[in-house]
């Protein structure tokens, strides 16, 4: 880090916005056709009706929610990684904050794709939108399924206004260097940056307000998304312990995400001398903390099942880990609270390619996490002759997958033409550390 | 500032080069007009005297709007059709505080953001005009007033500050 200077930093971040090579297109090309085959899909489903996915009495919730979710979560670690940590003041963060971020607004535009396409007759969504009409019918704002509405658009709004404040001097950087429409594109982007004094002093403490007002709302929102859950009545849904546990997952997943996302940024774009092996270092002992919070939960939700002697409970979780969701349920366990713990090893957390590895696996733990979560419970709730299995169709999978396609085109699209690592706060990690 | 002043821009290279030059600059009777910098730098804002920032009312000011709003919607809308579901009570104070926290986040945010763009001087049409492009990559730029007859002595000054160019000189 020490032999960083404010020039090698522009230059090595400015490099990888030169034009790419017919790799690049050669992907984006690829993740775009994904892309088209899950909007293909969604639209075979709107013609044809909502029927053609899994979900049937009695498990009415299926990888719709479940991938809604999961994005959420996802989502969830950019605003840990630049908002809490920033409060905390971790160094480490400062390289790898603006693709978490990123990471973040694409995720979240994902997760809210989720419930359009679950509703079916997704031009009906505006009954969900605190909007006047004639017969003075509005949301129930009693529902954790309008404060989800409302969770999850704050969040997209703030976490998109978030992202660009903080890329706003970055940009000026580009602006100065452009020329011809390039240098127009980012003159309106930068909006007149000129790095004043009394504008970094505003700026500074606007982001320092904007980090404390994200990190409440981060806790807030995927409570929120757990109390879709927690207040039904479903045995294995009810229980006070899934706000702390759906946040916890959600940091867990998204760190993992992160590191899945950095590893190969870094290495395609000469990345070494700022995503240090000191950065991935932190993530996966992060991920290790988050792990062990995430398997203390789901021994509790066992203790607890246990220790209320709640037959209709006991049986619940009896049948989740031995019924037909088994290996599922066996899956998210070893992939979220085992496999993570190979990070205790300083030579596997050393190496980029255990490093990689893992992370996938978190990524497929936390993934049947939800998954054993949303499916598992109504699908073995109160009475045998309610019970019932949930498998998703193609038309399911299709749409998962282009949402996956979706995800990783807008990210590539993004590492190519905006600053994937932030100049500015690289800069200042290392003033201070010349000072 | 005095309409007649010209502007010159000097360039330093490290954060401790341009605050003792700005010290040097003010001990001379000069005005510092600006320094653009490409990190944020609490010496030079107080070495400028800067005021502290006002954002954090405009911040305030949106959250106890929108904490307001957020209630009040769910409020009225409650009232608007009477009728008890599962047995919570018409207006119910705890899911109505979920959407008004909610409300206190967003809308402290967008006053955040209004608070950027009217305080920290943003869709600014003339910014290029004594700013180097040089200053939002790693150069540091001290913009000096002075009057026309002053304009040489100022000039000498930079050079002993260490400036490494001296900008453009506008009016």
């Amino acid at each position: 880090m020490s032999q960083l200077t404010f020039e090698t930093i522009n230059t090595t971040v400015l490099d990888t916005l030169t034009r790419p090579g017919k790799a690049y297109w050669g992907i984006i090309a690829l993740l775009f056709c994904g892309a088209i085959m899950g909007a293909s899909c969604w639209a075979y489903q709107i013609f044809v009706g909502v029927g053609v996915a899994g979900m049937n009495t009695p498990v009415h919730w299926g990888t719709y929610l479940i991938n809604f979710v999961f994005w959420v979560g996802i989502a969830h670690s950019g605003t840990l990684i630049s908002a809490i940590l920033f409060l905390f003041r971790a160094g480490w963060r400062n390289p790898i904050a603006r693709a978490a971020e990123t990471m973040t607004v694409f995720a979240v535009c994902i997760a809210g794709l989720f419930p359009f396409i679950h509703l079916g007759r997704a031009w009906l969504v505006f009954y969900m939108l605190p909007l006047p009409n004639q017969r003075t019918l509005w949301p129930n704002f009693q529902s954790p399924l309008i404060f989800d509405v409302i969770a999850i658009s704050t969040y997209l709004t703030v976490s998109s206004l978030f992202w660009y404040t903080g890329l706003l001097p970055d940009l000026a950087i580009i602006r100065d260097r452009s020329r011809g429409v390039r240098k127009k594109i980012f003159q309106v982007l930068s909006l007149g940056w000129s790095g004043k004094t009394g504008q970094w002093m505003n700026y500074s403490r606007a982001y320092l307000l904007f980090a404390g007002l994200a990190t409440p709302l981060v806790i807030s929102v995927h409570s929120v998304v757990s109390w879709d859950f927690a207040l039904s009545v479903i045995p294995g849904w009810h229980t006070t312990i899934f706000a702390p546990y759906f946040v916890a997952g959600a940091i867990h997943s998204g760190l993992a995400m992160v590191l899945t996302l950095s590893i190969p940024l870094r290495k395609i774009f000469k990345y070494e001398a700022l995503i240090t092996m000191n950065v991935l270092e932190s993530i996966a002992k992060t991920i290790v903390f988050t792990g062990i919070i995430v398997g203390f939960s789901y021994a509790t939700e066992l203790f607890i099942a246990w220790y209320s002697h709640n037959s209709i409970e006991m049986e619940t979780f009896w049948w989740r880990a031995f019924g037909h969701y088994a290996p599922e349920y066996w899956i998210m366990v070893v992939c979220n609270t085992v496999i993570p713990l190979l990070y205790l090893f300083k030579k596997i957390r050393t190496h980029v390619i255990p490093l990689f590895i893992i992370s996938i696996f978190v990524n497929i733990g936390m993934w049947f996490e939800r998954f054993v979560i949303i499916a598992g419970s109504v699908a073995h709730d109160f009475l045998p002759n309610a019970w019932g299995h949930y498998r998703p169709t193609w038309v399911e999978g299709g749409i998962m997958v282009g949402a996956f396609c979706l995800f990783f085109f807008l990210f590539l699209l993004f590492v190519k033409h905006l600053p994937s690592v932030s100049m500015t706060e690289m800069k200042e990690m290392v003033h201070h550390q010349v000072e | 500032m005095n309409t007649d002043a010209i502007i010159v821009t000097g360039l330093y290279n490290t954060q401790e080069e341009t605050l003792a030059a700005v010290e040097k600059i003010q001990e001379k009777g000069f005005e510092v007009a600006e320094v653009h910098s490409p990190i944020p730098s609490d010496a030079l804002a107080q070495a400028l005297g800067r005021k502290k920032s006002k954002i954090g009312w405009f911040t305030l000011i949106g959250g106890i709007i929108g904490f307001f709003s957020g209630f009040s919607l769910a409020v009225f809308t409650s009232t608007r059709w009477d009728l008890i579901v599962s047995g919570k009570p018409i207006i119910s104070w705890i899911p109505f505080f979920v959407i008004a926290f909610e409300f206190t986040i967003l809308f402290a945010v967008l006053g955040n953001v209004l608070g950027i763009v009217t305080q920290v001087g943003l869709l600014d049409p003339d910014y290029e005009k004594n700013y180097d492009p040089e200053c939002s990559g790693s150069m540091y730029g001290i913009e000096v007033a002075s009057t026309p007859e002053d304009a040489d002595s100022l000039r000498d000054l930079l050079d002993h500050t260490g400036s490494i160019k001296k900008q453009r000189e506008t009016k």
